[in-house]
């Protein structure tokens, strides 16, 4: 099997640089394991929420302007008109939301903290600065029973913001039901009991009578998993505006954005290999030629060009052992340093080391193997070294701006 | 619970440990008033950083009779007072071919002379009792080897003395000692929390402060050697072997592999660290390699399994001589009587010994304190099952249990009854991993002393399964949660997520460095934990 480009990684990386490749009439395959970073995002996309200091960033492309030479974005030619292009593509997928490159909003956290942000999803909470709120009082409402929208940290924190807030539990018969099986209470399985129109008028009505007189309601954000048409409905039919806050994963907004971006991209035309893992590549000279996948054993996936958005440590892009430090495919070369003592820091909340690391790339986003560029595979999104994105409140945009570079690298070539 | 402190006591006991919970129990068990005092939580030190071996005593059978003869002792009379802290796994002490197989004959006959069961099985048995074990081996002994819970064992102390009258209060530390003419007649204490100063008398005050037993001694104006010998253990990601592993020699590093619960812990190191030293101790590169290659050679598939976190404790050994290695000192009982020592009266320190033989150490001190108090009445702690022992269950018993009950009643036997089930949410599982319900931390928060995470944690297992606390920790600080601002609930939450990354920092490479990242990525990320919770390092 010959394609334009073959991706490997379905998270938010992948997934924008194969919707970009779709768009310019590209044949493309893309490798997925079906596991992503984003089921453990939040509401938003970040782009840079603080700077090298930890200073909360008011405007993110004056800072990153200001970034160092080895951060990602020193490698993305206009982040500007890049990030408006990032946009443009998640709200084709039907991912829609507010925000704007030159200047952060704010979201409000699971535990009613509140972070810059550049893009939010429609219907959540945003704030347009980071110690106000557009309300007077507000109800926080929680499913009884669920126990991942730590509400009284989100009082309390909504009640930092100057806001008068009350703490209501509702439930209908059909979430009762759900509960009986004690590890039924995740997002992504109310989110199934909240397919139902009957359970989602129901729900309405409760959460219409409970924030009669309050200026909003807050929800946890445990519906509309695959588009955002539940939430809209039950928004459209609560008397009062309501928004949405995230959880704790798995995160609803998270998922969503993943399976409209594949849906997407399948609909465009592009091959999704699910369920299945590269293996290994075959490299010759300077060319990766095909790589091996788990599933398609008797089978190469040949390419002209490839992208390798396969993540972190998390994700299992990148892996750790008792001597070193590897890309686990490819064995390409990794930026890295020390023994690993020399990894990690005492204080979790210190910056860690690790954090940065990641495979080595020149400043076309090209990897490397033994020190030698391999011309046509580049890698984007958390497998990059170079940043610190629980930090430096970066990700999404690590993720989706590399990911429109390599795909412009490619195209340009 | 009653924080309110009486005029008097018969004794204040200094020590929230299994030494000090087992005193308590044993005193208020033959009538005495008795207050005990922790600073910090219960289980804090040595009790909760060790192995969780129930010794059958064959390790000490050759250096060490005395306390060979206390271990076995002890082994037998847990098994029936604390059946629900108690897994009969038994143990094998195995030959390597590195080793000397001639050692086995004195080892057995050690043994068998300390009453020690000790029976000597082909190798290959051994293999099939034991998969994991190392399949080199040239010899193997079946020992009366056990696995027990000692934060499990604590708290069922802790309920009895309670039970029996006994008043305990944590984070409450010692700041001095009340002496008057030549006698102590009670404490000074700080209450950890609030700051405030109070203080409590009594006629005897008992040291069951394990190392730091020293120092209060230094406050009394009286001398105790210590010897503080620090042990470095490592606890992989499930459990490997069913069985106690133990290597047929003289005693060394790294040569017990322990079953707890899910996990295994390998173990220990032995390294003097001076006193100052024992509130922190970091585990070292050099004590997680040494663990990893000994480790391997009990059992070879430890190589291959993840590392979950690493842990130090610190042997409250009394110094005689200065044995670099501490190995050869006794960790027999030694109850000092102060009054004829030193001229001190009203003043008893109970230590040396061993989590296991903490019953026997209980009935040493306390006989001490009831012929000083003149009382005349007999220990009755090792016929008397421990709450939550009492009785064996039904399966009837058992069928009427909800979901949560279940989980629950390994960690709190027959109390487990107590546990509610009436309200909708108590069901709800806070700690997947571990499976524990809303119900039983309520049941912890009103009845076991729980203030904290930290504290939930020990009484429960919260956060000590695989994920380390990924979302549980989380789920519980909600739970927790009592204050209007929920800064201290958050300041908490941080110290939990960092008291656990303190662990995996040792090991952090493989799934672990991915736990890690992922736990960063949630707390940092998506909360934003890191910005309201202040940094400062906390009590613990």
């Amino acid at each position: 099997m010959k394609f334009n480009t073959i991706i490997i990684g379905g998270g938010l990386a992948g997934l924008t640089a194969g919707l970009a490749l779709l768009k310019a009439g590209q044949k493309v395959a893309l490798v997925s394991d079906g596991q992503s970073a984003l089921h453990f995002a939040s509401d938003s996309f970040d782009l840079l929420g603080y700077d090298a200091q930890g200073q909360a960033v008011t405007n993110p492309l004056e800072a990153i302007a200001g970034l160092d030479a080895t951060h990602p974005y020193s490698k993305v030619a206009d982040v500007a008109g890049t990030a408006a292009q990032a946009q443009q593509l998640l709200a084709e997928a039907g991912v829609k939301t507010t925000g704007e490159a030159k200047a952060n909003h704010y979201r409000l956290t699971p535990i009613g903290v509140v972070k810059p942000t550049w893009l939010t999803v429609d219907d959540f909470v945003t704030l347009d600065k980071p110690d106000t709120t557009p309300w007077k009082k507000v109800v926080v409402a929680n499913i009884i029973g669920y126990l991942d929208f730590p509400t009284k940290f989100i009082v309390a924190g909504l009640r930092k913001l100057g806001v008068e807030v009350a703490l209501k539990g509702f439930t209908t018969p059909e979430l009762t039901e759900a509960r009986k099986s004690p590890s039924e209470m995740r997002a992504t399985n109310i989110s199934h009991v909240l397919t139902d129109p009957a359970v989602i008028a129901d729900v309405a009505r409760q959460l219409s009578e409970i924030s009669a007189g309050f200026d909003a309601v807050l929800l946890p954000a445990v519906i509309s998993m695959k588009d955002d048409a539940n939430a809209k409905l039950l928004k459209q039919q609560v008397k009062t505006p309501l928004y949405y806050v995230a959880t704790l994963p798995p995160s609803i907004p998270g998922v969503r954005t993943q399976t409209l971006l594949r849906n997407r991209f399948i609909a465009q035309g592009g091959i999704f290999l699910t369920g299945d893992q590269a293996t290994g590549g075959k490299i010759e000279g300077d060319t990766l030629k095909s790589i091996t996948t788990a599933k398609l054993t008797d089978a190469e996936l040949e390419a002209d060009n490839f992208v390798l958005a396969t993540g972190s440590f998390m994700a299992h892009g990148l892996m750790a052992n008792y001597e070193k430090v590897y890309e686990p495919i490819m064995d390409l070369d990794v930026d890295y340093t020390g023994a690993h003592k020399d990894w990690s820091e005492y204080g979790v909340f210190n910056a860690q080391p690790y954090m940065q690391f990641g495979v080595a790339t020149d400043a076309q986003l090209h990897v490397k193997k033994g020190g030698k560029v391999i011309k046509n595979c580049y890698a984007a999104g958390a497998i990059l070294s170079g940043n610190n994105r629980v930090k430096m409140a970066d990700g999404a945009g690590v993720d989706m701006l590399t990911a429109l570079q390599a795909v412009k690298n490619i195209l340009k070539k | 619970m009653d924080n309110e402190l009486k005029n008097h006591y018969d004794v204040i006991i200094i020590g929230g440990g299994i030494t000090g919970a087992g005193t308590a129990r044993d005193c208020a068990m033959r009538g005495l008033s008795v207050l005990l005092v922790e600073r910090y939580d219960f289980t804090n030190g040595a009790t909760g950083r060790n192995h969780g071996l129930l010794h059958s005593g064959a390790r000490y059978a050759v250096t060490d009779q005395e306390s060979a003869s206390e271990c076995i002792k002890e082994n037998m009379t847990l098994r029936k007072i604390a059946r629900h802290c108690v897994d009969e796994t038994d143990g094998l002490f195995i030959t390597l071919p590195e080793d000397d197989l001639n050692y086995q004959a004195t080892f057995v006959e050690a043994c068998h002379k300390a009453g020690i069961r000790a029976d000597i099985i082909d190798p290959e048995e051994a293999k099939i009792l034991e998969p994991a074990v190392n399949p080199t081996l040239t010899g193997a002994v079946r020992v009366p080897d056990a696995s027990i819970d000692p934060f499990r064992l604590t708290i069922a102390n802790v309920v009895d003395a309670r039970l029996h009258g006994a008043q305990m209060l944590t984070y409450h530390e010692v700041t001095s000692l009340i002496i008057n003419q030549g006698r102590v007649e009670g404490v000074k204490l700080r209450d950890n929390h609030t700051g405030e100063e109070k203080e409590a008398h009594a006629s005897l005050v008992i040291n069951a402060a394990g190392i730091w037993g020293t120092l209060i001694a230094k406050m009394a104006g009286v001398t105790v050697n210590m010897f503080p010998a620090k042990g470095a253990l490592l606890i992989f990601g499930h459990r490997v072997n069913n069985m106690v592993i133990n290597r047929c020699r003289k005693p060394a590093n790294a040569d017990i592999l322990v079953p707890d619960d899910t996990v295994c812990v390998i173990g220990t190191t032995s390294d003097r660290v001076p006193i100052e030293e024992c509130d922190h101790m970091p585990v070292t590169d050099e004590e997680v390699e040494v663990l990893i290659s000994e480790g391997e050679k009990l059992a070879p598939s430890l190589a291959t399994t993840r590392i979950l976190r690493a842990y130090a404790g610190v042997r409250p050994l009394v110094a005689s001589d200065n044995d670099p290695s501490g190995r050869s000192i006794s960790r027999g009982i030694v109850c000092l009587d102060h009054e004829t020592r030193d001229g001190l009266a009203g003043f008893i320190t109970i230590t040396g010994g061993k989590m296991m033989t903490y019953r026997m150490m209980a009935e040493v001190a306390t006989d001490l304190a009831c012929k000083k108090l003149n009382i005349d009445k007999h220990c009755e702690t090792a016929t008397t099952p421990l709450p939550g022992s009492e009785e064996k269950k039904s399966e009837e018993t058992l069928k009427t249990y909800s979901f949560a009950q279940k989980a629950a009643d390994g960690r709190h036997g027959t109390y487990t009854k107590e546990i509610k089930e009436d309200d909708i949410v108590d069901d709800a599982l806070v700690c997947e991993c571990e499976e524990v319900s809303v119900g039983e931390v309520k049941y912890a928060v009103d009845n076991l002393h729980v203030h904290n995470l930290l504290n939930l944690r020990r009484r429960t297992r919260v956060g000590m399964g695989t994920c380390q606390g990924e979302l549980c920790s989380c789920r519980a600080a909600n739970l927790l949660c009592q204050s209007e601002s929920a800064d201290k609930e958050a300041a908490d939450l941080a110290r939990f997520v960092d008291e656990r990354w303190k662990g995996m920092k040792p090991v952090a490479w493989g799934d672990t460095l991915n736990e890690a990242q992922l736990t960063a990525t949630i707390y940092e990320d998506l909360l934003g934990l890191d910005k309201v919770a202040s940094k400062e390092g906390g009590m613990e």
